[in-house]
């Protein structure tokens, strides 16, 4: 009884050393900064105490951006798990292998850009006078006249879409790939098209990878700075662009904070959908 | 409601597949009659899958024709092709019901889903899984899933059926239930059933007819009895039920019989146009007769090895024409080793081969090379 007693404690003492550094990690980076950055938005800064009005102020100044920020996001979300089912599939069920080979080479670039030069690509792209504007004048589709500019809410959802679709079309088409190619043979002798074979037969089973992977692109789209300040200088414009403003033009970090708190909130509902996502399906996410 | 059979022929003509440089089906030629059951036999990569596949559709061939009944289907691309093929691996839909998977292929051909409801549970009952249909793949045994990729494929009565190995995922003890039943419900519906295997005890038990495939090319085509008492050469003597491949000498041929040397033994066998000087003769294990001491008619052998199997013995003999390996019924006297034996032939189960690859003269139906 002694010995097992010993053991037990002993393992747990090395278990508890064995995980200390992951979890004092966790701790220092993630947990203190965060309850750090949500205490100074519940606090008022002068009077101390506990308050609501740095949100009560950010929802003042900043309600249209952060419906702005939940529209750009979501869309654009939506538009790459669109973009990135399209081309997974494709790479799964192409017929021409040449056309197969070319787009696994070309479909992964974006993925090495970082966002603030993909930003600045897109604005010489898709300007007024950009390169874009100038192939539709060239090719006679448009008169110099009827151009517009894009570098507006459009702009920020196609350097996103750009920018985030090659990373979750790399883990959807590594799911695709993974399963059984007698399936997908099966089905299509007992006569499925690949449109059908790709919704019903396919993309059930790798449905957890496209939403662990287009969660982890709207947490990142969330957070990108740099697009929304390169591309949209104008109202309304996303919460990092307010959260930057607030704390260089005016030292403001309580109302930053808030705005801050509502991004994690954001985020975590959608974590929350994963999560019931993940038990709904019965197994590991 | 019943199933009905569409059972159709199936015919190559000259039919080659090539990757690359690898050619994995060389020029093959065969017709399958409806409602036969025709094993594709032969040892790992000589290209019984691939010959599957291009019935099936899923693999276009490079060269040559298919036909399937009247038509000509050799461009026709697979979801086209009345044709259901069941996987090796089964290749259930892990997200589907047993139900689901079944009626998949009626789904997606349009029928209305009472009808194909219907139909589903009928193929289930065939199979033996009536009350299995709300049950999800992964919750059925290995047998279990075999069934459902029957069923699935059962259902939407095919003019042609293709099973890839069936037997390969199931425990011994299973296998022989399995390869009865599927015999049973083929008979039944009387379905063109086109059925690989490697394994030639599985193929002279199912099959109404059986092509021996080598190295991409159809070695000999024949019924089970055909192939075992009339091997074309001796890859094919060999390759089903066991054989002693010696070396012999043809005296001359007359008519339906030739005469031929056996060491010291001199045996009249049926003619296979074979011109006079050396050849090769295969002989069955039990073919051998052993009588015990030195005298008597026969020739002389010695026992090397005898093993003793419960329902026959088996013996390795050494002779004046090599080892021979011999099954014996006769378990009340057997022989030890060390001792002096006579050895006889019986007509039947002694063949003489042509051993030039590809040569297949004076074989029952040979097949066009
Ligand atoms: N998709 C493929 N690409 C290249 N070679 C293949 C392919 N499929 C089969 N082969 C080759 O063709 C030959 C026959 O294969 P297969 O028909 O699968 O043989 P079996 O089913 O008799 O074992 C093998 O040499 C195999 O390596
Ligand atoms: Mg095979």
């Amino acid at each position: 009884m002694m010995t097992l007693h010993r053991s037990l404690r002993d393992e747990r003492v090395w278990s508890f050393a064995l995980v200390a550094p992951a979890l004092l990690t966790v701790g220092l980076l993630f947990i203190y900064p965060l309850g750090f950055s949500a205490v100074s938005a519940f606090s008022a800064e002068e009077e101390g105490g506990w308050t609501f009005a740095n949100f009560i102020k950010a929802f003042d100044l900043y309600s249209n951006d952060i419906l702005f920020t939940v529209v750009i996001v979501s869309l654009s979300t939506v538009l790459i798990g669109v973009f990135a089912i399209a081309i997974g599939g494709y790479l799964t069920l192409g017929e021409n292998l040449y056309a197969v080979a070319i787009l696994k080479w070309l479909y992964r670039w974006p993925l090495f850009i970082p966002f603030i030069v993909a930003a600045q690509l897109m604005r010489t792209f898709l300007a007024k006078n950009g390169l874009m504007n100038n192939l539709i004048v060239g090719s006679g589709l448009l008169e110099p006249l009827q151009t517009q500019s894009f570098l507006d809410w459009r702009g920020i959802v196609i350097t996103f879409v750009w920018k985030q679709t090659p990373f979750v079309a790399l883990l959807v088409a590594g799911a695709m790939a993974s399963l059984d190619r007698s399936m997908i043979e099966s089905a299509r002798n007992l006569g499925a098209g690949r449109l059908r074979i790709l919704i019903e037969i396919i993309l059930p089973q790798v449905r957890p990878t496209i939403v662990v992977a287009l969660i982890l692109s709207f947490v990142v789209m969330m957070s990108v700075l740099s697009v929304p300040i390169m591309i949209n200088a104008q109202t309304p414009t996303m919460l990092t662009v307010d959260m930057a403003f607030r704390i260089n033009a005016y030292g403001d970090y309580g109302v930053a904070n808030a705005l801050g708190f509502i991004s994690y909130l954001m985020t975590g509902v959608v974590a929350w959908i994963y999560l019931r996502h993940g038990v709904r399906q019965g197994g590991s996410p | 409601m019943t199933m009905t059979s569409h059972a159709a022929s199936v015919r190559f003509e000259n039919v080659t597949k090539a990757y690359g440089a690898v050619v994995a089906v060389d020029r093959v030629s065969f017709t399958i009659e409806p409602g036969q059951l025709v094993t594709l036999l032969g040892p790992s990569g000589c290209g019984k899958t691939t010959t599957l596949r291009l019935i099936a559709g899923l693999e276009m061939a490079t060269d040559g024709k298919i036909y399937i009944g009247e038509n000509d289907v050799t461009k026709l691309p697979v979801t086209d092709r009345d044709v259901s093929m069941v996987f090796q691996s089964y290749a259930l839909f892990p997200h589907m019901s047993v139900n689901e998977n079944v009626g998949y292929g009626l789904k997606v051909s349009g029928v209305k889903k009472r009808e194909a409801q219907e139909r589903s549970q009928e193929a289930l009952r065939l199979v033996g899984l009536s009350d299995l249909g709300e049950r999800m793949p992964a919750a059925l045994s290995g047998g279990q899933q075999q069934r459902v990729a029957v069923a699935r494929a059962l259902v939407l009565e095919p003019q042609v059926l293709l099973f890839d190995e069936p037997l390969s995922n199931l425990d011994a003890k299973l296998r022989r239930r399995v390869r009865e039943e599927v015999r049973e419900i083929q008979q039944n519906l009387g379905l063109t059933t086109v059925y690989v295997t490697h394994d030639q005890e599985e193929a002279l038990a199912v099959s109404d007819r059986i092509v021996v495939m080598k190295n991409a090319a159809i070695a000999q085509e024949g019924t089970p009895r055909e192939l075992y008492d009339n091997p074309a050469d001796s890859f094919v003597a060999d390759f089903i039920g066991d054989a002693n491949i010696v070396e012999g000498t043809v005296l001359g041929s007359g008519g339906e019989t030739a005469n031929v040397r056996i060491g010291s033994l001199e045996l009249e066998l049926p003619c296979r146009s074979a011109a006079a000087g050396p050849a090769k003769i295969a002989i069955r294990p039990e073919a051998i007769r052993l009588s015990a001491g030195d005298h008597g008619a026969g020739m002389r052998g010695t026992v090397r090895k005898a093993t003793y199997l419960g329902n026959h013995l088996e013996y390795t003999i050494e002779t004046e024409i090599g080892q021979l390996f011999v099954s014996d019924p006769h378990v009340e006297s057997p022989a030890a080793p060390g001792d002096a034996v006579a050895v006889q032939f019986e007509r039947r189960g002694v063949t003489l081969i042509s051993d030039q690859t590809g040569d297949t003269n004076g074989a029952p139906e040979p097949s066009a090379r």
